[in-house]
């Protein structure tokens, strides 16, 4: 049962992704025809159709949106006007009614929708033949438009029409989520390592006045650095960056600084414990055979404070897909802001930000696996060390 | 003259002192076994002379000269006198080849296919030739230090100092790391062996230093030390050992 409800979620899924890939035919040009008949040919230039909602106007672009009934007028002065329609979704009334406008009652039908489309067949073009009686001449007039589907009031009917309808813009928001995730961890793993080695550096009696200066510099500024960036928020960082500077003139790239430089705090950290974890006695064989500081740094403890860091910094990928949600707030379409987005498109909240929460529990989910299974492959042993925020 | 003389050296840690003014000579090829009651200051007298303690006071001069200069000097008196550790200290992110070729790679910057035949050579002579692509962590214990003492001939030291080799081995492995060991000394490396194996100190020093409370406090020929102790120290010592 639960195999069948995930091959049905993933067909979903992608037949969503598909259909909002490939792009569908749009709805036809209006035709522009006219005939020689003045009283006519003023009637078509001037009668309007009404949405049943308010009796608005419906202009070409909302015939082409529609989604509820609507009026059709039958006469115009001395004109008369009677309809066909070609669609399998609307149905014209024989009888003729009165709506009250603000210029004055008409004389309209109504056509009603008497089923919507469902989301995954899309838009549903429809032909309405208006043809203009007046005098015993004739012309038909051929107005094109498009039945769209509405989100329906089912939760899981919403569902669908979401992941369908906005399937483009959270497998954009997802994408940029990874990306900001992977780059700022592979950034702040970088600068970390800068980090948390000015962190360990000690000024040696050998040093002389200038190098003991810049040690301690170096030592201090990674120690500041580190607190300021552990000890407050990422969202109040990411706001003083972008709205207090404009950094970058971009809030994407802005949004990457900070969370690079964010990650860089933790996995300094992390690698300093990493370093730390390692047998002194590792360090005291590399100088016993001759191996300088730098060396033994390089070729003996830092590939193997890494390792034993990965497991740890592969949680802060991990960590930073859920917090890059805060990004948000400079204006980055990360998974949440989409998901926010298309929440003030359609007025229901509950099913994008569900799918949303679904997508990151995907993401996070995934990442970890595969995470695990690379240190499996690799042999690490973890190192039990406190992290993240 | 001596290859390694050492001058009234002290060493304290705070307060505690742990060498209370050590004196020693050491010539070219021999044999030198420390033995002594734990907390003795065997260790801190090898890693001084290793540099990795910095004395309080005294000298130790490497062929008559002090290197405890700069650190580019004490770097290279460390490709002089080498190193094995109690607890092997195999660098656990390198294969057993590369454990021992690090060092003259780096260091002496020695020719590559010269240092691979070299290293095998070397593997060779401490039985793991066919162990040197092996991670350390797939060793046993005998076989990590014969790597250990491996890497420390690799530099090609005038002077390898042992620190405990075989202690913390399993009682069946400590023959083999012994055999490799009588081995050197034959090849006419000098040795500073800190040891509690008293059967081979006795077989193979050329002189056996008896350290009490941070100082030498009788030294001599293996039969005159063991035999014929001069002290009510040593001989409680080596009684205390011998069962
Ligand atoms: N880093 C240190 N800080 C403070 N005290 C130390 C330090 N290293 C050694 N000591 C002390 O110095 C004394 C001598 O230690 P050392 O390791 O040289 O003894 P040892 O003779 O090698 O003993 P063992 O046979 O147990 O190895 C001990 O009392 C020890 O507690
Ligand atoms: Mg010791």
């Amino acid at each position: 049962m639960r195999s069948v409800l995930k091959k049905v979620f993933w067909f979903a899924l992608a037949f969503g992704i598909i259909v909002q890939i490939f792009p569908r035919s749009n709805a036809l040009e209006p035709e522009t025809n006219s005939t020689d008949n003045l009283v006519i040919q003023e009637a078509i230039d001037n009668i309007r159709f009404y949405s049943s909602y308010n009796y608005q106007t419906l202009t070409v672009d909302k015939l082409n949106r529609l989604t509820a009934d609507f009026y059709l007028p039958v006469n115009y002065s001395d004109v008369s006007i009677t309809y066909s329609i070609e669609s399998d979704y609307l149905l014209i009334n024989d009888e003729t009614e009165t709506i009250t406008l603000r210029t004055g009652d008409i004389e309209v039908i109504k056509v009603e929708v008497i089923d919507l489309p469902s989301v995954l067949k899309g838009e549903q073009a429809f032909v309405i033949n208006a043809t203009f009686n007046y005098q015993g001449d004739s012309f038909t007039k051929v107005y094109y438009g498009q039945i769209i589907p509405v989100i329906p009031d089912s939760f899981l009917g919403g569902s669908i029409y979401t992941i369908v309808t906005y399937g483009k813009m959270f497998f954009e928001g997802a994408i940029l989520t990874l990306g900001i995730s992977l780059v700022g961890t592979i950034a702040g793993f970088i600068l970390a390592l800068f980090l948390a080695t000015s962190r360990l550096i000690k000024v040696t009696e050998q040093d002389n006045k200038l190098m003991s200066l810049i040690k301690i510099f170096f030592n201090k500024f990674s120690a500041i650095y580190i607190t300021i960036f552990r000890g407050t928020p990422m969202i109040v960082q990411a706001s003083f960056f972008w709205y207090g500077f404009g950094l970058f003139g971009d809030p994407l790239l802005c949004g990457l600084f900070v969370v690079s430089l964010n990650t860089a705090a933790y996995i300094a950290e992390i690698i300093r414990g990493g370093i730390q974890s390692i047998d002194k006695g590792q360090t005291e064989a590399a100088f016993s055979v001759g191996l300088n500081y730098s060396q033994t740094m390089l070729f003996v403890i830092f590939p193997q404070a890494i390792k034993n860091a990965m497991p740890a910094i592969g949680n802060e990928f991990v960590i930073n897909i859920k917090d890059t949600a805060v990004l948000s707030v400079i204006g980055i379409f990360e998974l949440f802001n989409q998901a926010k987005k298309i929440t003030g498109m359609h007025y229901r909240q509950l099913e994008a930000y569900a799918i949303v929460a679904l997508i990151y529990l995907f993401l996070t989910y995934t990442v970890s696996a595969i995470l695990k299974y690379i240190e499996k492959k690799m042999d690490m042993k973890p190192v039990d060390l406190v992290s993240s925020n | 003259m001596s290859l390694l003389k050492i001058i009234d050296l002290h060493k304290a840690y705070g307060n505690e002192e742990v060498l209370k003014g050590i004196n020693l000579e050491v010539n070219q090829g021999e044999i030198i076994s420390i033995i002594g009651s734990s907390g003795s200051g065997k260790s801190t007298l090898l890693r001084s002379i290793n540099y990795l303690e910095r004395p309080s006071s005294g000298e130790i001069l490497f062929h008559d000269k002090n290197y405890f200069q700069t650190q580019k000097a004490i770097q290279k008196l460390r490709t002089k006198i080498t190193m094995v550790f109690q607890s092997f200290y195999l660098f656990e992110n390198l294969t057993v080849i590369e454990n021992i070729m690090l060092a003259p790679k780096k260091v002496l910057k020695q020719n590559k296919t010269f240092l691979r035949e070299k290293a095998l050579k070397t593997l060779d002579k401490v039985g793991m030739k066919e162990f040197q692509n092996k991670a350390p962590k797939h060793l046993s214990g005998g076989q990590k230090q014969r790597v250990a003492i491996a890497r420390a001939l690799m530099m090609d030291p005038e002077i390898i100092l042992f620190d405990e080799p075989t202690s913390a081995l399993d009682p069946e492995m400590v023959g083999e790391v012994l055999e490799v060991m009588k081995k050197l000394a034959r090849s006419g490396i000098t040795m500073l062996i800190v040891t509690h194996e008293m059967d081979f100190a006795r077989e193979l020093s050329d002189k056996v230093i008896f350290m009490n409370e941070g100082i030498v406090y009788e030294s001599g020929t293996p039969e005159e030390l063991f035999l014929k102790p001069k002290n009510k120290r040593t001989l409680e010592f080596l009684k205390r050992v011998s069962h």
